[in-house]
């Protein structure tokens, strides 16, 4: 599966297109995507903070991506997610990595990282699961 | 347990209806009702949060996101002298496909506090199908204590 088609593919879906990512690699068990940082993601208008919230859905789209690069209509479906907050995301692109723990048939974990100016140093980790069928 | 004054509701709907050009804006949230015991906030439809080309599906993270907010809210006015508030973290189960164009109902509430910690839980469900959740969510937050309460902090910093 090429970039371009998965890009493609992301631009498809509305919610994708509000929190406005690229997934800029991508192989049969990890997506990587890189987030352009916009207002309307703020969570802490004070601060200028993103909102924790969109960190989360910007790791649950990359984890689906990873999942199920192809897919046609929606993105893989979602079962539940644990995340965990670790810095604050300030102004300025943010980036996500997904690898996939484990696929089965039914079910499918993901962890997923994000970070800002280096991998080093995340901004949040999440688990989250998937249902194939 | 104290009920919250008409003055400090007043002051809680004015920060949150007034903060930017945020997420918490453009989900147009509509506080419904707030007591010590919980809050609930309206969230109307918007397409931008589906992933169906047809917009009827909501995408998991918006309730992630709603969840998160509303949180912070139930937090917010439960726990006096805080003066910051962060997600340490967040579990939602997203109990089932988050088909409607009805508007989005969260209700959320504090169930534990400590000096340092929140500890939170709350439900989701489309407006008028309250027996048939989508999603449920637990967090905590970690807690900053100080003199500068969190609801001046955030009026001073609306005024400058």
């Amino acid at each position: 599966m090429d970039l371009q088609t998965v890009n493609a593919n992301v631009s498809r879906v509305p919610f994708f297109r509000f929190l406005n990512f690229e997934v800029q690699s991508l192989d049969s068990l990890h997506a990587e995507a890189e987030m352009t940082f916009e207002t309307r993601l703020i969570g802490n208008p004070v601060m200028v903070l993103y909102h924790g919230g969109i960190i989360a859905s910007f790791m649950e789209a990359t984890a689906a991506i990873a999942v199920h690069p192809e897919f046609a209509e929606v993105p893989a479906k979602p079962i539940n997610l644990t995340v965990d907050y670790l810095r604050p995301a300030t102004k300025g692109p943010l980036f996500a990595r997904a690898n996939v723990t484990r696929k089965g048939k039914r079910i499918a974990s993901v962890s997923v990282i994000s970070w800002q100016t280096t991998r080093e140093k995340p901004v949040a980790e999440g688990l989250y699961h998937f249902l194939l069928v | 347990m104290a009920e919250i004054t008409k003055q400090k509701m007043e002051q809680i709907a004015q920060i949150w209806n007034a903060r930017g050009d945020g997420l918490i804006t453009h989900m147009a949230l509509d506080i419904e009702d707030v007591s010590n015991e919980g809050v609930q906030v309206r969230m109307p439809f918007n397409p931008d949060f589906c992933v169906d080309s047809d917009q009827t599906l909501l995408h998991g993270g918006i309730l992630t996101a709603l969840l998160d907010s509303v949180f912070g809210l139930a937090n917010f006015v439960s726990i006096e002298g805080v003066s910051a508030m962060v997600t340490l973290d967040l579990r939602v189960d997203y109990l089932r496909a988050a088909r409607s164009r009805s508007d989005v109902i969260v209700r959320a509430h504090c169930f534990r506090k400590t000096r340092h910690i929140a500890f939170n839980a709350g439900s989701i469900w489309f407006d008028g199908h309250e027996d048939a959740e989508i999603a449920r969510g637990t967090a905590s937050f970690a807690l900053t204590r100080g003199d500068a309460d969190l609801f001046e902090v955030m009026t001073e910093g609306k005024a400058s």
